[in-house]
């Protein structure tokens, strides 16, 4: 565009990416621990996914405030009167503070056993949980002039990165009936299919757009950035555990176990792409 | 602007009774001495690094006969800015009487949703030390020079503009300077279809100038020298 400009920085940096990824997982652990009261196969994972699942909602609060240029003012962030409701950021605040509350409450029911409080709990933080993801999603998906995050796909597509993520995880913790295994199998396979199909799509779109677009689809898809979109992301962080799951191998612990950690480092490779790519043609405008 | 364009509740433009200011900037008066930069920098002791206006261009035609050609840039105070809507705690806000789009330094908590949501790049993060300012470590932009046009003054960078290819005033009303330049020229703005009805308007813009270019991919060697520097000698 111009043969000179100043230098602009990008908004949002990688902790933020981290911020996704941690989170992502907290939330998708919590759904597992929450299924362990009405799946009997996931009953193993409901303290060990939880326990996780709270220290990594405590790390991503933690990295989120971190990131803020002037952290002692984070309570701004739910103090009503400096609300703007207009602004995903404000209703994700408040979403991560509700969980954070029934996530204590949770836990204090679980180390007491009242399992009828406990299990409804679990049924409110799940549903409070995938808020995380959505809204994560939502604040990409508002900044009307970004390529790649203005699309209705990024709520769905973090749900999805979440559940992957989740179940990976979890298949390092679950050490119970076949039938779990099984079950975190599917979850990766159908979460990682889906998330493929909607990676695809949005590449397609952001490459016959306008010329905004493109150049961020040229970004994403090559140098340092391709690297890391297309070859951790997508090959080796979403075809080869797809591959590996499919084959034989890939129904033994051992397999399961080899393609979780293959989708953990996509998950975070494909969040820092689509954090950080399209951000970078806008430091040049 | 009809009231059938006038899509959100927060646009001022052609509303009675209320000022909206807007600047005109004439690119074929404008020389590229970067005095507005200048300016700027000393009504705000805008730091090192950062700017509230800048002054980018590129080169045009074919050798012997080539040209530079200047863009002077600042925040659009867009009628409908995404900025106020994606702040979180409202530290960034319109003043209907004026247009202005404006920066609560105490309220900010450094989020840096505004400066992700601005198509124009007009914002920036105040470094963590100045020398004489204690406004740190919060976004920071240009104001339109809010604290001198309602004292009557126009601000620094159109007070300095030695070519006068800057040139401010009411949109509003019909009389100023800026309306009949505004009706009598053919202007444009920034990314008009990104809808939030930018207040800075162009005679003379080249859309190659004001759109992005398969050239950014192949950006010049002396933007990433730059960028080194900046890395090197900034933590933000």
């Amino acid at each position: 565009m111009l043969d000179y400009s100043v230098f602009h920085t990008i908004a949002w940096p990688s902790p933020y990416a981290w911020y996704f990824f941690v989170i992502g997982i907290s939330v998708a652990l919590f759904f597992f621990s929450a299924l362990s009261w009405y799946r009997e196969e996931f009953r193993p994972l409901r303290h060990s996914a939880f326990y996780l699942s709270f220290g990594l909602l405590v790390l991503g609060g933690l990295l989120l405030i971190g990131d803020l240029s002037q952290p002692m003012r984070f309570l701004n962030m739910v103090n009503p009167a400096y609300l703007n409701f207009d602004s995903p950021l404000a209703w994700g605040s408040l979403n991560l503070v509700a969980f954070g509350l029934v996530s204590v409450v949770y836990f204090v029911f679980l180390r007491k056993g009242e399992q009828v409080n406990a299990k409804r709990l679990a049924v409110a933080g799940a549903l409070l949980g995938f808020g995380l993801p959505i809204y994560t999603g939502f604040d990409l998906t508002v900044h009307q002039h970004r390529a790649v995050w203005n699309t209705p796909l990024m709520p769905v597509l973090f749900v999805s990165l979440s559940l992957v993520s989740g179940a990976a995880v979890a298949s390092f913790l679950a050490k119970g009936p076949e039938k779990l295994v099984s079950m975190l199998r599917s979850f990766m396979l159908w979460g990682g299919g889906a998330t493929a199909a909607m990676l695809v799509s949005l590449l397609g779109t952001t490459a016959y757009g306008g010329s905004g677009s493109e150049v961020t689809f040229m970004f994403m898809t090559s140098g340092t950035m391709g690297l890391i979109f297309i070859g951790l992301g997508m090959v080796v962080g979403l075809a080869a555990p797809i591959a590996l799951l499919l084959a034989p191998v890939g129904r033994q612990p051992i397999g399961i176990m080899a393609a979780g950690g293959l989708l953990l480092v996509g998950g975070m490779a494909l969040r820092y792409a689509i954090l950080i790519g399209p951000q970078i043609v806008h430091t040049y405008y | 602007m009809s009231e059938e364009l006038r899509l959100s509740a927060r646009e001022t433009r052609g509303k009675p009774g209320v000022r909206r200011y807007a600047m005109v900037i004439d690119l074929r008066r404008c020389i590229g001495c970067d005095a507005c930069m200048v300016a700027c920098k000393a009504e705000y002791d805008v730091p090192l690094g950062v700017f509230r206006t800048w002054v980018p261009y590129r080169v045009v035609g074919k050798y012997p006969t080539v040209k530079k050609q200047f863009l002077p840039r600042l925040c659009n105070h867009c009628d409908d800015p995404p900025c106020v809507r994606s702040c979180p705690v409202g530290a960034t806000y319109k003043v209907e009487d004026g247009g202005f789009v404006l920066q609560d330094y105490d309220r900010c908590i450094g989020c840096k949703a505004c400066m992700a949501s601005c198509p124009y790049n007009a914002r920036f993060m105040l470094p963590e030390h100045r020398t004489r300012s204690n406004i740190t470590s919060v976004v920071d932009k240009c104001t339109f020079c809010h604290h001198r046009v309602v004292q009557g003054l126009v601000p620094a960078c159109v007070q300095t503009c030695v070519g006068r290819a800057r040139v401010f005033g009411d949109i509003n009303d019909p009389s100023s300077e800026v309306s009949r330049l505004v009706a009598r020229h053919a202007t444009q703005v920034l990314r008009p279809e990104q809808g939030t009805k930018p207040q800075v308007f162009y005679i003379g813009a080249d859309r190659n100038m004001t759109e992005y270019g398969r050239d950014v991919y192949d950006a010049r060697e002396a933007l990433d020298d730059e960028r080194a520097v900046f890395n090197r000698n900034h933590t933000i």
